[in-house]
């Protein structure tokens, strides 16, 4: 089996997997410990594509909030600070990988002089 | 707001903000498929559907660029914030126009392989280990899922069910996600630079966000507390907050307390708003309620309730006022706890 053909065949256990947690999470888990989706039906089928993307951090989330171990402060404590540096780190990357590809452009600054080739006999 | 969810929650607003975007989008992508053809010559003829792809593919990238720009304007002046409104609307359309982009691309770079179209994708160089004639597709394909996670986590829904911490976490992935982009243009098209147009604008595109995210860190105010006994640390002087405003402060403990001042009382709350996190403190009170300045999401200062029959809750804090300064004790009370506000003319004749 190649590598492209291992990737595709994880994904798909993946994409199976994240299946089977949407099944359960949206039919009995959610009304459990999402209050605001009781009685909310035709917002279920939208949330399918993020639980077959997401299904470990669904499942982490949904394990949080029924054993009662969900922290209610820890949800106005924003990564603020963490913010400003990716910010910085963003603003220093874009450029440096703009450039990088520009110049390591096959005809680009770092080409090689051109040499004449001898005619093969 | 809260209560039941629904699928979009439409209003007039978003209507306006989703037929503005979806028209420029359309007029785009025409704009696009009508030109270009003028710029190809006879030696160097281009398929209609790499047009397509390349209509898509640019129209995906120029939108990403306008998403990745409005949060450090919207942080520099306010007169951007409505297009922060509805901003999770313009990242789902992007995605789907990505989606559009890498549908072109497999249905014809790689629809004439004895492979299936991903395994083609997947296999056709694996060239990893060098710089030069690097697999840029991996990077477009890394931008493509980020988007689909971003789109399909983007329901108000996850921002309750994971917690506006994580969701946000989650969402910092938009920064590798534009990286990847411009990295998938480098090494991508790029690299044949038959027309400088392309690399102009990607140029141009770059600088726009990369100067507009440093602008905004580095002007972004640190107001850190003055001082400090025990618990309780100083924010400063009623004076210095006018009427329905409020003075935010760092606390020690990383937390930012939003200070209110509002007919002659004051009363703190968390500057995080409960919904996305958005900055309370800049917020404006409306019929009595603080009135977040991202998505209008309302809090009773005394409380930080939401009005009836909304549900949201943000932690409180307890003031003192002494020799007119006031403090603000660190710990915050559990979301909702009701709070006397502080009555600014008693307690300068108390003083």
């Amino acid at each position: 089996m190649t590598t492209a053909q291992t990737l595709l065949l994880l994904a798909e256990i993946w994409v199976w997997t994240g299946l089977g947690v949407a099944l359960v999470f949206l039919t009995v888990g959610v009304d459990r410990v999402e209050p605001n989706i009781r009685r909310a039906f035709i917002v279920r089928p939208m949330l399918v594509p993020g639980v077959v993307l997401l299904w470990p951090l669904v499942v982490w989330r949904w394990v949080v909030l029924e054993t009662g171990r969900d922290r209610p402060l820890a949800r106005h404590r924003p990564p603020r600070r963490v913010h400003r540096w990716a910010w910085i780190v963003f603003a220093a990357l874009i450029p440096a990988i703009l450039v990088s590809g520009l110049i390591l452009r096959q005809d680009g600054p770092r080409e090689q002089a051109p040499v004449r080739l001898e005619a093969p006999r | 707001m809260s209560v039941t969810y629904v699928p979009v929650q439409w209003n007039r607003t978003k209507w306006i903000y989703d037929a503005v975007l979806g028209v420029m989008v359309f007029a785009y992508i025409g704009l696009f498929l009508h030109l270009a053809p003028a710029f190809q010559d006879v030696t160097r003829p281009v398929d209609t559907a790499i047009l397509r792809a390349r209509a898509l593919g640019t129209c995906a990238f120029l939108m990403l660029t306008v998403i990745l720009c409005i949060g450090p304007l919207a942080r520099l002046d306010r007169r951007f914030l409505p297009l922060l409104y509805n901003r999770r609307h313009f990242g789902v359309m992007t995605c789907f126009v990505a989606i559009g982009h890498a549908g072109f691309v497999l249905d014809w770079y790689f629809a004439f392989s004895p492979l299936p179209r991903w395994e083609a994708l997947l296999s056709a160089n694996t060239s990893y280990g060098q710089a030069l004639g690097f697999p840029f597709e991996i990077f477009g394909l890394f931008a493509l899922g980020t988007l689909m996670i971003l789109a399909a986590t983007s329901h108000d829904f996850w921002l309750s069910f994971l917690t506006a911490p994580v969701w946000k976490a989650l969402h910092y992935l938009i920064y590798p996600a534009y990286a990847a982009v411009v990295a998938h243009l480098a090494f991508g098209a790029l690299q044949d630079l038959q027309n400088p147009l392309l690399a102009m604008v990607t140029g141009l595109a770059a600088a726009l966000v990369s100067g507009l995210h440093l602008w905004a860190a580095l002007s972004e105010p640190q107001p850190r507390t003055t001082a400090r006994e025990a618990h309780w640390e100083r924010v400063g002087t009623p004076d210095e907050i006018a009427e329905g405003a409020a003075k935010i402060a760092l606390l020690t403990t990383g937390e930012r307390v939003a200070v209110f001042r509002h007919e002659g009382t004051l009363s703190a709350i968390s500057n995080a708003c409960a919904h996305q996190n958005g900055p309370l403190g800049e917020g404006r009170i409306v019929w009595g309620c603080v009135t977040c300045p991202w998505h209008g999401f309302q809090y009773t200062l005394r409380n930080g309730r939401s009005p009836d029959p909304f549900t949201e809750t943000v932690p409180t804090y307890m003031l003192r006022l002494e020799d007119g300064t006031i403090w603000v004790d660190n710990r915050p009370n559990p979301p909702g706890t009701d709070v006397e506000p502080i009555v600014l003319e008693d307690a300068h004749a108390h003083a």
